[in-house]
């Protein structure tokens, strides 16, 4: 347990500070959109993506949303700013990105609210696929998550299509007792 | 049956008998749409091979949709390229492009009008990208145009881009720069219209955009003696949603009326399924205005997909000089 909140407290900050270093000269540029977060933006983080979870025997139904507090995006244009907080236009994430995420997840498992909600956090790196990712595009994400007061890592993979509206995350939590795969529809709209 | 299938019943009913044009327009368009789906394009035969022209000084080549190939004397500008099958995975073409990719020429220049899927592919951009020398685009629009070897401008209303004589001015219009819905919020600015000067031609091409008289007649004002300008005429319905983005057949002849140019060339019609409007729907509108409006025959250049019309020719002096 020391271990992962050794890699929260400074795996993330570092890697965060040397993106930051990396890509300074394109946070000199100042025609960046001025996005930021509306009430049509918020009411769509709201919509829930459907997600099943392995319990033997059977699939157990969930629910997951997803916030994106930073995104740095590769398949943006290089003259325009490559950093996005929140809000994250689908060709920036799509066309080559790297993602800091927070994600709550209910579970229908057991009776408490302990054993309802898990928590992940990671980052997850997307690449185009086909057509600039727009039409199709592939993440791979790192994660740790807390479960019943226990942390742990676990792995995603993703295909994403329509502009990544639609995808589909398969999680692997290798010391998850149970719930060791989470199988997502993911919803997602900026 | 569920109480969710029987709501659904309901609203069908309701829908089916209510006559809100809107909805029935979507249902429509919907339709339209899964049956071009099940189609593959309509082919174009013959198809033009070498689209440069030696003894005309003003041409045009109608690819379909906005994708306009227009050649002014030794220039070429390709308008609004999308050559894909489908508008975003969404939309299915239903003619396929009027010229093979790689039957274009040298592109002295590319104008992208506004971010919306049908105008800005970049799949389509990355098709031709080898012959693209310069890639013009709305103030505001570099966010959503990947990177290129080409030189990318973007160009604020009114300000002119200029090489080896050939000028191309953002000109205003009448629509949203929006590419995803929600990014409406702050795309602001990412949607215009194009002047194209060369050797003392004009040509204007709208881009989308919904009827604004003052507007049109100041472009005029500030560019008289237009050869030609490219308007929409679609979609049509449903109008009470349209009318505020786009033009439809008499506001399109009221826009070339406006700019007091010779030619009216009518664009954005019967390419891809995306709107409610039935095949043909458009062109049948447009020329009865033509004829209400007493317009002569050769001022409206309707063409179809791939066919190509010279409007202005050298003189045959000049030809021999060549």
């Amino acid at each position: 347990m020391l271990k992962y909140k050794r890699i929260l407290q400074n795996g993330i900050p570092g890697f965060l500070l040397l993106i930051t270093v990396y890509t300074a000269p394109s946070l000199a540029q100042d025609n960046a959109p001025q996005i930021s977060p509306t009430w049509l933006w918020g009411a769509a983080q709201l919509v829930p993506s459907p997600q099943w979870v392995t319990k033997d025997p059977g699939l157990r139904f969930g629910l997951r949303w997803q916030v994106t507090p930073v995104l740095y995006s590769f398949g943006l244009n290089h003259r325009v700013n490559r950093w996005r907080f929140l809000v994250v236009e689908p060709l920036a994430r799509q066309n080559g990105s790297l993602e800091f995420y927070i994600s709550p997840e209910y579970l229908d498992l057991g009776h408490s609210a302990k054993d309802h909600w898990l928590v992940r956090g990671g980052l997850r790196a997307y690449f185009p696929i086909y057509r600039y990712g727009e039409y199709v595009s592939g993440s791979f994400s790192p994660a740790i998550y807390s479960y019943q007061d226990k942390q742990g890592i676990s792995y995603e993979a993703g295909v994403y299509f329509f502009f990544g509206i639609l995808g589909f995350q398969a999680t692997y939590a290798p010391a998850l007792e149970t719930g060791r795969w989470i199988f997502t529809i993911r919803l997602r709209y900026f | 049956m569920t109480k969710l299938m029987k709501l659904l019943f309901i609203t069908l009913i309701v829908v089916s008998v209510s006559g809100c044009t809107a909805i029935h327009s979507t249902i429509n368009a919907t339709g339209r749409n899964i049956a071009a789906f099940l189609r593959t394009p309509r082919k174009i035969e013959n198809k033009i091979t070498d689209p440069y022209l030696p003894a005309a000084r003003l041409a045009v080549l109608w690819i379909g949709h906005a994708t306009v190939l227009i050649q002014i004397d030794d220039k070429i500008i390709l308008t609004d390229p999308n050559l894909m099958n489908t508008v975003g995975q969404f939309s299915k073409r239903l003619v396929e492009p009027g010229i093979d990719p790689e039957n274009l020429p040298e592109l002295s220049a590319v104008l992208i009008s506004h971010m919306h899927i049908d105008h800005l592919s970049p799949a389509s951009i990355d098709l031709i990208c080898e012959k693209i020398h310069q890639l013009l685009i709305p103030q505001g629009g570099m966010v959503y145009i990947p990177d290129f070897a080409f030189s990318i401008d973007e160009l604020a209303e009114w300000q002119t881009w200029e090489k080896d004589g050939l000028r191309i001015t953002a000109v205003p219009a009448v629509h949203n720069g929006w590419r995803y819905g929600l990014d409406g919020a702050w795309m602001k600015t990412s949607f215009t219209g194009y002047l194209i000067e060369y050797n003392g031609i004009k040509v204007h091409f709208a881009g989308d955009t919904a009827y604004d008289r003052d507007l049109f007649i100041r472009i005029g004002e500030r560019f008289p003696d237009i050869d030609l300008t490219l308007v929409p005429v679609a979609p049509i319905h449903p109008r009470e949603y349209s009318k505020a983005r786009h033009t439809d057949p008499a506001e399109a002849i009221q826009i070339f009326q406006d700019l007091k140019a010779d030619f009216l060339t009518p664009i954005h019609f019967d390419t891809f399924a995306e709107s409610a409007d039935t095949l043909g729907e458009a062109v049948s509108i447009l020329r009865k205005e033509i004829s209400a409006k007493g317009l002569a025959d050769n001022q409206v250049v309707i063409l179809e997909h791939g066919e190509q019309y010279t409007y202005l020719r050298q003189e045959p002096s000049q030809v021999a000089g060549n």
